[in-house]
């Protein structure tokens, strides 16, 4: 067990609604989510110190957005980055409170994913106009190679073809999110899905279907990390911070050029240091998230923070294994394919609501964690959430994780 | 004035100019560690396999495998709409296991594409001063 865990808790969250356009700029959809989380924790904005944030040159700053909100800082950083960074910036709050930088530290994520920058590389209105091809992409882009659907789906084809698994695999992913946002107020696709409805949807990127590509949204989401002896006075039960890993990286940093094969992905680097740090095993976790870009992310990350073994994801997942009330509940909000893009705070988000037992479901009194556990009435609470992971993914040679659980852990 | 590109077109840099220049004589090079003689391709400022900054470029075969493959079905890259669907290939080269290079397939090749296909370099002219290596089914 690592010298930090449960020392450090996330106590507040909070966000925007997914919008496919917003109307509104990023610093106004990110004073929302930070007010909101404010409020969820029950914290004065006197009483926040420390906040960050990522983008990719898509989004408002810190310090802009605590001005705006009556917070002075001790400390504000924004990195850039996409997936992955919401937990990697959570050990870093861990960090800045360990050593006496801050005390209250507000991490969020705000974009226009959908009709400002989008990820897919089109803009607003359609193609993105010809751009010089610098760098590493100098030797791919001119091929028109220019999407991370493209990039993964170079590692998905492998994949494929090495294990021989097929792209109901896929589907089984996509199922599985669909039914969770089906039980999610917040999510944008809430009409369940089925592995043929999967299987019929037109191709982006061959070897992804649609149904195997997440949304392009227009959200803000936030969260807010302070010491487990602040946490005991707020709003909320806290939800301690068992064991993480930021950013772990793949020997050779650039795409696709991971080893031994493309679909060697960096959480095979960052998983005994994850469940050694947090001193438990697989077989502790209640629930997960998994970085939804592409259902294959998913799929290939339950490899990687061995869920199951190399080459087995296909065959683990069969059944509904990913489902709420099955063995492994997986992206309980219905993750980046069916509630919205938020490049994974929103994912980390959820597992907070899920380890409080208040998730913002249809049962009337959950945000008193009274839970009717009926699915038909619109519960997504799982059952015995006590312990939960969040794998987060960048890029197949960047991913960053976290362990978290409950107060009845 | 040159016309305005209608597709992304690669800018050469220090490290890459020999790549390109030798493109251009229609002749494929790899930047090779000359003290362990790994092929690094992206170039690299030192060896991804040694660290050493012994590299030089060294013409290759031309010749590799297809190791995997997308195809694109989006309009997403201004000048591949008239393409679509179009194909994407990671080659793999047969001087060294992983050692990729990312091509399209011309039109009239596409149908043969297979994981495990083999395939020789060409060369597509863009312009005077550009020459791209591309792959082609054999």
């Amino acid at each position: 067990m690592g010298a930090l865990t449960d020392k450090y808790c996330i106590v507040g969250v909070g966000e925007t609604p997914h919008m496919r356009p917003s109307n509104r700029t990023t610093f106004s959809m990110a004073c929302e989510a930070v007010k909101k989380a404010m409020a969820d924790a029950g914290l004065e904005p006197r009483e926040i110190d420390g906040m960050t944030s990522y983008q990719a040159g898509d989004s408002t700053s810190s310090s802009h957005v605590a001005t705006a909100l009556g917070i002075r800082l001790n400390y504000s950083l924004d990195i850039v980055g996409g997936g992955s960074s919401t937990e990697a910036l959570v050990a870093h709050a861990i960090g800045l409170l360990e050593a006496g930088y801050c005390k209250v530290i507000v991490i969020f994520r705000s974009m226009n994913g959908r009709s400002g920058r989008r990820m897919g590389g089109q803009a607003p209105s359609g193609p993105v106009p010809p751009v010089r091809a610098e760098g590493d992409a100098q030797f791919y882009m001119h091929w028109g190679w220019t999407s991370p659907a493209q990039w993964f789906g170079m590692s998905a084809m492998r994949y494929l073809r090495d294990t021989g698994t097929t792209t109901k695999a896929f589907a089984e992913v996509a199922v599985a999110h669909r039914y969770h946002a089906s039980l999610n107020p917040k999510a944008i696709m809430r009409t369940p899905i089925t592995i043929e409805d999967h299987q019929r949807s037109r191709w982006v990127v061959k070897p992804f279907r649609l149904l195997d590509c997440c949304l392009e949204t227009d959200v803000a989401a936030a969260l807010i990390v302070t010491s487990r002896e602040r946490a005991y006075d707020l709003r909320q039960p806290p939800v301690f911070i068992m064991g993480g890993t930021a950013r772990t990286m793949a020997p050779n940093s650039a795409w696709n050029y991971s080893r031994p094969e493309i679909h060697y992905v960096a959480g095979n680097y960052g998983r005994n240091r994850l469940f050694g740090m947090a001193g438990i095993s697989h077989k502790d976790i209640d629930l997960i998230s998994c970085y939804d870009a592409f259902t294959f992310t998913t799929l290939i990350q339950l490899e990687a923070y061995g869920f199951c073994g190399k080459g087995e994801a296909g065959e683990f997942v069969k059944g509904g294994r990913l489902q709420i009330d099955h063995e492994l509940p997986c992206n309980l909000s219905g993750g980046h394919l069916s509630e919205g893009y938020t490049h994974g705070i929103s994912m980390v988000i959820e597992n907070v609501r899920q380890l409080r037992h208040r998730v913002d479901d249809a049962c009337p009194g959950w945000a008193e964690g009274k839970h009717t556990y009926d699915r038909a009435a619109g519960c997504r609470q799982v059952k015995h959430a006590r312990i939960a992971a969040c794998l987060g993914w960048g890029t197949e040679t960047t991913s960053s994780s976290l362990i978290l659980r409950g107060i009845s852990a | 004035m040159a016309a305005p590109p209608t597709r992304p077109l690669p800018v050469a840099d220090d490290l890459s100019r020999p790549f390109w220049e030798a493109a251009r004589q229609h002749r494929l090079v790899v930047q090779r560690c000359q003290a362990c003689g790994y092929f690094n391709h992206p170039p690299r400022s030192a060896c991804d396999a040694c660290l050493s900054p012994q590299l030089c470029f060294e013409p290759v075969s031309g010749r590799g495998t297809i190791y995997s493959f997308t195809v694109m079905h989006q309009p997403a890259v201004a000048g591949f709409a008239e393409q679509l669907p179009y194909l994407n290939i990671l080659v793999e080269l047969d001087e060294q296991p992983l050692l990729f290079m990312v091509s399209d397939l011309p039109i009239g090749e596409r149908e043969k594409v297979r994981i495990g296909a083999r395939v020789e370099v060409c060369f597509e002219e863009i312009d005077a001063t550009l020459t791209l290596p591309q792959f082609r089914v054999v």
